[in-house]
């Protein structure tokens, strides 16, 4: 356990009961570095924040944040954590602003320009209740609370949920800085888009256990593309089939779709042997990519993919 | 200077603090405060009453001015408002954030679970007890105004009762709540449990033979040695102290160990 590893979970593994939580859980989210949390719902993102933070403990295998016992340590570790839950719900019905200063004290003070500054990010009025709030102002709050303190480890279960398009890009301008400044950032989502723009690695959970983790700009080199290519004539779908990285080959007419892993170069050069009047070829989408994360690789391709 | 949590848990509860306070001091002054006047209908009800009945309700005789404190504020329905209040205030420590999910955002803060858990028993067990202690405050200037005869330091025992019946409860409960995080639990569990202590009490009574229910009844600690007429008994007051004492402790130990919000 070194001083530059801020998350680190080996077999972290909890069991409602019968129902699998999270199950097997190796990671480590280095200092500094920004971490995508992916998977659809329920497949144990939630959990594992969850016990990461000391609200729950595990059946099985242990974590350490920021090189302290989530526990044993809660305390001191809770100083140097910002935390913004998946289901958000505010203790009492004060004011934005008198709320804001309840964590301010509980957490020994901020400066409270560092409140404001936020708030005017954020386009939020701090003199409203709470309990009153549309939901995204509601998670406008909790971000504020979150990244007040200027946290070491920023953890934050789906952010962006609630806020409007223009809000969610002024967030993930919040998650640079505080990666610049050195800030870690784990943050769970089900959408890769928003964690694609800022994140340096995303670790997908699937069904309770951890399917993948990889770098995000590697997953655009192995994303799969879909391309159609039309004919002046009819082709024989056998003709593209057989070639290396393509399939799902669907032939109407002079119409062909397939989708292509890897290289296209086969592809044109069996293409080129009749005449093309147009091709057209869908940019690598993550979204599907991740898709076929979620839905489709099963067992030895996901255990490769896990240990990468 | 508090610690940020107490202040919060104050302020979030200050419309039931007021409510419940108000409610008791209004109770207190009002029924002592007619003493004279309520004479003539306390003898009329201790006349239409069968002795069995004012033994259930823990009334000796009405006419006295210790017999209609007893049969006023401390048999029944004095009791039954702060263990009401109690039970309540109990129950938001750790049972009500936990269902709504406030308790989240109050516990990602610096602050360890067991102390989370003393802060918010310190918050409410404090202004549990200032609430318990209006009839005591408000009788110590009352009774000698209207001229009841009876020692004040009797009053103040009888009260001083009150105080730790509702330590008693309030522990009980918070235990409940520390254990289950919820609320409903809470309340049934407590409150069927005061309604059969205090039946116990009441038959221990009057049954023969089932004497030694009431040794089992926080009632008996707290109304039993009869204060009114023989003033301090520091050892059942003791007991009910300790049992408030034990089973919040018990209960800060369960919440540290247990899951969350699950």
């Amino acid at each position: 356990m070194t001083s530059d590893i801020a998350v680190f979970a080996e077999d972290l593994t909890k069991f409602y009961g019968q129902r699998r939580g999270i199950e097997g859980l190796d990671l480590e989210v280095r200092v500094g570095e920004v971490m995508g949390f992916l998977g659809p719902n329920g497949a144990g993102k939630t959990t594992t924040i969850r016990l990461l933070l000391d609200f729950l403990r595990p059946t099985r295998g242990h974590a350490s944040v920021l090189g302290l016992d989530p526990r044993r340590d809660k305390a001191a570790l809770h100083r140097q954590i910002g935390y913004l839950p998946g289901e958000l719900a505010f203790p009492g019905r004060d004011r934005a602003d008198d709320l804001l200063r309840f964590f301010a004290n509980a957490r020994g003070g901020v400066a409270w320009s560092q409140v404001t500054g936020l708030a005017e990010r954020l386009d939020l009025d701090l003199s409203r209740s709470v309990r009153t709030m549309s939901k995204g102002n509601k998670q406008k709050v909790g971000l504020v609370q979150a990244f007040m303190h200027r946290p070491a480890l920023l953890v934050l279960d789906e952010p962006t949920s609630g806020l409007d398009p223009l809000m969610q890009q002024e967030f993930l301008a919040m998650v640079r800085e505080a990666s610049a400044a050195g800030q870690t950032v784990f943050m769970s989502s089900h959408v890769l888009s928003e964690v694609q723009q800022v994140a340096d690695r995303v670790a997908v959970v699937r069904d309770s256990r951890l399917a993948a983790v990889e770098r995000v700009e590697s997953l655009g080199k192995r994303a799969v593309r879909a391309v159609e290519i039309h004919f002046d004539d009819p082709v024989d779908p056998a003709e593209f089939s057989a070639l290396p990285g393509v399939s799902d080959v669907v032939v109407s007419g002079p119409v062909l779709k397939c989708t292509i892993d890897g290289r296209i170069d086969p592809l044109i050069k069996a293409a080129a042997r009749h005449q093309v009047v147009d091709m057209l070829s869908a940019e690598p989408d993550l979204e599907e990519t991740f898709l076929s994360f979620y839905y489709h690789a099963e067992g030895a391709g996901d255990a490769s993919r896990a240990g990468a | 200077m508090l610690p940020a949590l107490v202040r919060k848990t104050w302020r979030d509860d200050r419309l039931a603090l007021i409510g419940w306070a108000g409610g008791v001091a209004a109770f207190t002054a009002i029924y002592t405060s007619f003493y004279s006047q309520f004479q003539g209908a306390a003898e009329l009800k201790q006349d239409a009453l069968p002795q069995g009945m004012l033994d259930f309700l823990g009334i000796a005789d009405m006419l006295s001015p210790a017999g209609y404190l007893q049969a006023t504020i401390f048999s029944l329905v004095g009791p039954l408002l702060v263990l009401m209040c109690a039970i309540t205030l109990a129950a938001r420590t750790i049972a009500r954030p936990e269902e709504d999910g406030g308790m989240e955002l109050m516990l990602a803060n610096p602050i360890s679970r067991a102390a989370f858990a003393w802060q918010r028993v310190a918050a409410a067990g404090g202004a549990l007890t200032g609430i318990a202690a209006v009839p005591w405050i408000l009788l110590m200037i009352i009774v000698p105004w209207v001229g009841m005869d009876i020692p004040l330091s009797n009053v103040a025992a009888a009260s001083a009762g009150l105080v730790a019946l509702v330590w008693c409860f309030a522990g009980i409960a918070f235990l409940i709540g520390a254990a289950t995080g919820k609320r409903a639990v809470v309340l049934a569990v407590t409150g069927g449990l005061a309604v059969a202590t205090y039946m116990a009490n009441a038959i221990g009574g009057m049954v023969d033979g089932w004497h030694w229910l009431r040794w089992l009844s926080p009632f008996h600690y707290f109304i039993g040695t009869d204060p009114l007429h023989t003033g301090w008994h520091p050892v059942e007051l003791l007991t009910l102290v300790l049992l408030g004492a034990a089973t919040t402790t018990a209960g800060v130990i369960v919440f540290d160990r247990r899951d969350i919000g699950v």
